[in-house]
């Protein structure tokens, strides 16, 4: 196997007396797409900084395409394409001007018709001449894609690239992705959203409060809990009841749905009808799903990711 | 090299959209030069050198550092953190745009002077006049540094800036003459930043000379100048306060 790409062992980090990473350890091959999940403050974009050569660790090292981060950061950062939570660009600049501004800080120097090749790939030609703080929210994050990637960089870390973004956006950010991919960069992302790892991420590390729960590919980490499948209904009933019913194993609810996890949803089907009848309730909008990750993260650390955010 | 300038040439682009720097650093000296000229017209001679310092010591001390600090509070300090640009370079460019805009400033204050208020200056007068203004703008931009660097926001370095600036403003000897003073106070004014910077600039601009003390003088402001700078760089952070 060759070496991985990013290479970070037994990182300890901290902010004053709050321990943000407690031995991390994880390696991102080349060529993936590698998601970092969890809630918010899990830690995801001190491990991000720890890579980027901008935080560093008390404890444990971090290699990048075989650099060292700490002894040489410059090196480290050449090889970076960055994209922070916040976009914070310089946003009196147009577009075209910070394409421009931030390929020459790599000592990259782009021609007119580089840039222009850059803004269609990213649906920004038509805001070329606009100043980026008068970009929608959308178009701001595909201006910090297209500035992540001006120096040509074989690594792309993205932070958050899609929080706070409508679905239609949200999408375009993702072909956005999925071509660095197909270009053969590796990506590193964190989300807190369970469907965008699922979509874009070939492996994934599950983190929570400072440490990876479990990293492996999305089916792997589902197929690995030998989970059950979920039954969704919108019903009202007592959870020590359900519970009882039978091969389910579990049962919750998120809002108004019922969730009942089971071995044998047909069995457990009919019975939750039976006992809805008891109780004088009908059920509605019954669904059966497959696992997905929030069913892993839920098994792996006893909570909710949506709600822990 | 064609890094730093692509770098200074957008530095200089965001300090001219910018519209609270183009009022504060052009418009504002300019109504100041008509409202004084306006108040107290036989003065200007006096006036004129007082409010190019008066603003250089305005400029310096907080709008120099305003923009730098929202970067700073914006996150985009960090973004550039992330890029490989040294810290020199990002700082350079930054001072470069900050003495450009405070030179042009002064220009403008100048000009007002001489074409609305006649006042007499010589070719030799304004080239000792501009080293001294330079001097003077330095000075200050670097006492502004330290007032960003320990200050946890734009806001309270802007407070901060403006408490000191009042203070210089009414007793060295820019808009009142010494002689207002009491005695005290008017024996430590010379060793305060701008007391020198005054002194320099309005015997150049009227007399076409060096003021019989100029030695003392840019000694001392060499003095609050590079020690200014070595503090102001050691407290330089790329992000806010936690």
């Amino acid at each position: 196997m060759s070496q991985p790409i990013i290479d970070a062992q037994n990182l300890t980090a901290a902010y004053g007396s709050v321990t943000a990473l407690k031995g991390v350890s994880l390696t991102v091959e080349k060529g993936e797409i590698f998601g970092l999940l969890g809630p918010n403050g899990a830690g995801k974009t001190t491990l991000l900084a720890c890579v980027e050569g901008l935080h560093k660790p008390k404890q444990g090292q971090v290699h990048v395409g075989g650099i060292n981060v700490q002894a040489d950061p410059a090196a480290t950062k050449r090889q970076l394409g960055i994209q922070l939570q916040k976009t914070a660009l310089l946003d009196d600049l147009t577009v075209t001007e910070l394409v421009e501004v931030y390929a020459a800080l790599y000592e990259v120097y782009l021609t007119a018709d580089q840039i222009n090749t850059l803004l269609e790939r990213f649906d920004l030609v038509e805001k070329r001449n606009t100043l980026a703080r008068r970009l929608s929210g959308g178009q701001q994050q595909r201006l910090a894609l297209a500035v992540a990637i001006a120096n040509d960089p074989q690594i792309v870390l993205l932070d958050e690239p899609t929080s706070a973004l409508d679905p239609h956006a949200r999408r375009a950010v993702w072909d956005n992705i999925r071509q660095l991919h197909d270009e053969g960069r590796t990506v590193v992302l964190t989300t807190h959203a369970m469907e965008e790892a699922e979509a874009l991420c070939g492996r994934i590390a599950i983190i929570d409060r400072g440490q990876v729960v479990a990293c492996d590919t999305p089916s792997a980490l589902i197929a690995s809990l030998q989970l059950n499948s979920m039954l969704k209904a919108t019903v009202e009933l007592p959870l020590d009841q359900v519970r009882t019913l039978p091969n389910v194993s579990n049962a919750r609810y998120t809002g108004q749905h019922l969730e009942v996890e089971t071995a044998r949803p047909e069995v457990t089907l009919t019975a939750l009808h039976e006992l809805a009848a008891r109780s004088g309730r009908s059920i509605r909008d019954v669904m059966l799903r497959q696992p997905n990750l929030e069913d892993v993260f839920l098994k792996l650390t006893g909570r909710v990711l949506s709600e822990s955010n | 090299m064609k890094r730093f300038l692509i770098l200074t040439k957008a530095m200089l682009l965001m300090h001219l959209r910018n519209g609270s720097v183009l009022f504060w650093n052009f418009a504002f000296p300019i109504l100041l030069m008509l409202i004084y000229g306006a108040v107290m017209s036989q003065y200007m001679d006096y006036m004129t050198p007082g409010v190019i310092v008066l603003n250089a010591l305005s400029f310096g001390l907080v709008s120099s550092s305003t923009m730098m600090l929202e970067m700073r509070e914006k996150s985009v300090l960090r973004r550039l953190q992330a890029t490989p640009l040294p810290a020199g370079q990002l700082i350079g460019s930054y001072l470069l745009v900050n003495i450009l805009i405070g030179v042009l400033q002064s220009t403008l204050i100048i000009l007002a002077g001489v074409l609305l208020y006649k006042i007499p200056v010589t070719g030799v007068g304004l080239a000792l006049a501009y080293p001294m203004i330079l001097a003077g703008l330095l000075a200050f931009m670097a006492l502004g540094g330290i007032i960003s660097g320990v200050s946890a926001k734009a806001g309270t370095a802007t407070a901060v800036g403006m408490t000191v600036y009042f203070s210089l403003m009414f007793i060295s000897d820019m808009v009142f003459p010494l002689d207002m003073l009491p005695a005290w106070l008017r024996d430590i004014v010379p060793y305060l930043p701008a007391y020198p910077v005054v002194q320099l600039v309005r015997s150049a601009m009227l007399d076409a000379t060096l003021d019989p003390k100029w030695m003392t003088h840019v000694l001392l402001l060499a003095v609050y100048g590079i020690g200014a700078a070595l503090i102001a760089a050691r407290l330089f952070r790329w992000e806010p306060k936690a």
